[in-house]
């Protein structure tokens, strides 16, 4: 895969930004009619940023997590990761920024069954087109590392929802991202393995001040994020500070 | 991506669908194997068709009563004989003119039985008529010894016996009907020759015409060689024998079935290998059916797939290349198959029956199927080339799918 390179990052308002997004809408066709999903939104997530976005079903959450992950192009508005304008990127360098800079964890978990533990973390790795020794040993560490070392062989059927949750983890983690998106992350697991997630994240965000951005109604994972913002029939109803960054990287 | 994980994924989504990719290959496998079949098979034939009539050599012709049957000798409206001899003799450009009789026999010895032929023919004339026959063993049978024959190679050593058939010894030849069975002395074996003109001269027992004459009670030919001066006489004769008797007798060369035998064959390569045409193209619609429901169902795949950051055509890469991988399996075994298909057909459909001058339609001969490169490398890549195009548009529309949408599919 080429790199990043040659997209020209947005200076220097954008510097120490990992998201930006200004004034932007989404709205669905349907038939005729359309559905409003984000009605203006306007917000900037520092890097090493932890942050909860909540609000009811509908209010636009996925929604406005698929435009900052790239998935998705707004309908107005601009969304800059890292420092890159999406507008500007094709097909291919968005699928390049995916891959380089932005790990997904979702609800579902999204493993491809048919793959082992191991072989799903990999999946990122080989679209890079890396030698599948260091595929390996890198995919192999990060599953070690959210302690399913000894579970690398074994197939999402024959793994526990927390189990899976944490090979989603381990292969969004695994091409070391600037930023990871997590959709209801704790959605399908009990409040046992929720907090197992969630210490796996925290330790993460402290060790390699990776931003987190969790959508959740779960106020156990939002209360222990920097920041919560909620949504309200695609706009931000308000917007909390919980803790500070820095008391949370330590320093 | 790397062209081996490539196939590796490639293979493990085949895997995980044992049965449907099975079935898929199978597809592939069998419009490949009978283009292969067909196509060698009918190859085959024409050139074991062509090597029987080549050895009947460039300046002879055959001459045959137009609709006679046989066994028991069934009627016919005209019959030759010594008379019809001496009429063609007197024709210019011609060399020789030897008139035989043949019937259908079972030829036995000890415990061994061999379905073959019984033709009396002057035998001073045997090696005139079969050009580079020899003898083994002995010498050929004294045209006033009614006894006397020779016997084909196949019938004094026959395949799967260990009986043997020496000089001097005697076999029994039985017509059917009302015949009951002759026998005659062993005088000399002829060498391995093959067939000609579909009948084959291992199977056969020579006699001479005298005895024929005598023992079968007749007077009239089964045929006539006619040996011409030169190669180029054989149409001048033909002409004027055809003239002559009208549509009274059948009048065989060479040249003329070689034309006719050629466009029956070529005829008949290209209807079969439309057959085999046929059912790779329904083997392509059945690839491109099974990914079409491939793709339906791994949608989600394919959002996560978009999610980790594959690049759309990575990801109709990765889709092609299931097809390919199944064309690559449909045509290897395929291959296989039609290989040994071939030799199956070879041995079922044996050239006998039916073609060959009246009188020599008992035994038959089988043939060889023939593969050339081409036709090999042809059985191989066409299911690849196949499966490709099936498989263009699934993938295209799988690297097309939207990401949001994919991820939500249920």
């Amino acid at each position: 895969m080429g790199s990043l390179a040659l997209v020209d990052r947005e200076s220097p308002s954008g510097a120490g930004l990992a998201v930006q997004t200004i004034g932007v809408t989404k709205v669905y066709r349907v038939g005729h009619i359309d559905y409003p999903a984000l009605r203006g939104v306007s917000l900037k997530i520092a890097k090493g940023e932890l942050v909860s976005i909540v609000g009811p079903s509908g209010s636009g959450k996925s929604t406005l997590l698929n435009l900052i992950g790239a998935l998705d192009a707004p309908t107005s508005g601009r969304v800059i990761v890292d420092g890159i304008d999406l507008r500007k990127l094709n097909q291919d360098k968005l699928a390049l920024l995916r891959n380089l800079r932005i790990g997904f964890v979702y609800q579902t978990f999204n493993l491809i069954q048919r793959l082992t533990a191991i072989e799903n973390v990999e999946m990122p790795l080989i679209a890079r087109a890396l030698p599948e020794k260091t595929r390996k040993s890198r995919s192999l560490k990060m599953l070690s590392a959210v302690g399913l070392g000894r579970l690398a062989n074994k197939r999402p059927t024959e793994l526990s929802g927390g189990e899976q949750q944490r090979v989603a983890i381990a292969r969004a983690l695994v091409t070391q991202p600037t930023i990871v998106l997590g959709d209801e992350p704790t959605g399908n697991v009990d409040s046992k393995t929720t907090r197992e997630v969630l210490n796996h994240i925290v330790q993460v965000n402290k060790t390699f001040g990776t931003t987190f951005v969790l959508v959740t109604h779960n106020p156990e994972v939002s209360n222990m994020t920097h920041r919560m913002i909620t949504l309200k029939d695609g706009l931000i109803e308000k917007e909390q500070y919980l803790q500070r960054m820095d008391s949370y990287t330590g320093s | 991506m790397r062209m081996s994980d490539v196939f590796k994924l490639a293979f493990k989504a085949l895997r995980d669908r044992k049965l449907r990719s099975l079935l898929t290959i199978l597809g592939i496998m069998v419009g490949s194997a009978i283009i292969l079949a067909l196509i060698a098979s009918s190859s085959g034939l024409s050139a074991g068709i062509q090597t029987q009539v080549e050895r009947l050599g460039a300046n002879t012709l055959t001459v045959s009563s137009a609709r006679q049957f046989f066994a028991g000798g069934g009627q016919t409206t005209f019959q030759l004989s010594q008379q019809d001899v001496n009429t063609i003799r007197s024709f210019q450009g011609i060399s020789d003119v030897i008139p035989y009789y043949s019937r259908g026999a079972t030829i036995s010895f000890g415990s061994s039985s061999i379905q073959g032929m019984l033709i009396g023919v002057e035998t001073s004339a045997l090696f005139k008529m079969y050009n580079g026959l020899s003898m083994y063993s002995g010498s050929l049978p004294d045209s006033y010894d009614p006894s006397a024959a020779a016997v084909g190679y196949a019938i004094a050593f026959p395949t799967g016996s260990s009986d043997q058939l020496t000089l001097n010894q005697m076999v029994s030849i039985s017509l059917g009907g009302s015949t009951g069975s002759l026998v005659f002395l062993v005088k000399g074996i002829l060498s391995q020759y093959g067939s000609v003109m579909f009948s084959n001269i291992d199977d056969t027992v020579f006699i001479s015409l005298q005895s024929a004459e005598l023992l079968l009670k007749t007077q009239y030919f089964s045929g006539l060689y006619v040996i011409t001066n030169t190669p180029e006489d054989v149409t001048t004769v033909q002409q004027k024998i055809e003239s002559y008797y009208g549509t009274q007798v059948r009048v065989m060369s060479a040249g003329a079935m070689l034309s006719s035998i050629e466009s029956i064959t070529s005829q008949m390569t290209v209807f079969l290998g439309s057959i085999g045409g046929v059912s790779l193209f329904v083997a392509a619609v059945g690839i491109t059916n099974t990914m079409f429901v491939s793709v339906m169902e791994r949608t989600r795949e394919i959002g996560i797939l978009k999610a980790l950051g594959y690049r759309p055509r990575q990801i109709m890469g990765m889709f092609l290349s299931e097809a390919i991988l199944s064309g690559v399996l449909g045509g290897v075994g395929g291959t296989i198959l039609g290989y040994a298909l071939s030799f199956i057909i070879g041995g079922a459909l044996p050239m006998s029956g039916g073609f060959g001058p009246p009188g020599q339609t008992r035994s038959s001969t089988a043939f060889t199927p023939v593969f050339t490169p081409e036709l090999i490398a042809f059985s191989l890549l066409f299911p690849i080339g196949v499966a490709v195009l099936a498989g263009l548009y699934p993938a295209w529309r799988a690297s097309r799918m939207n990401a949001v949408v994919a991820l939500k599919y249920e």
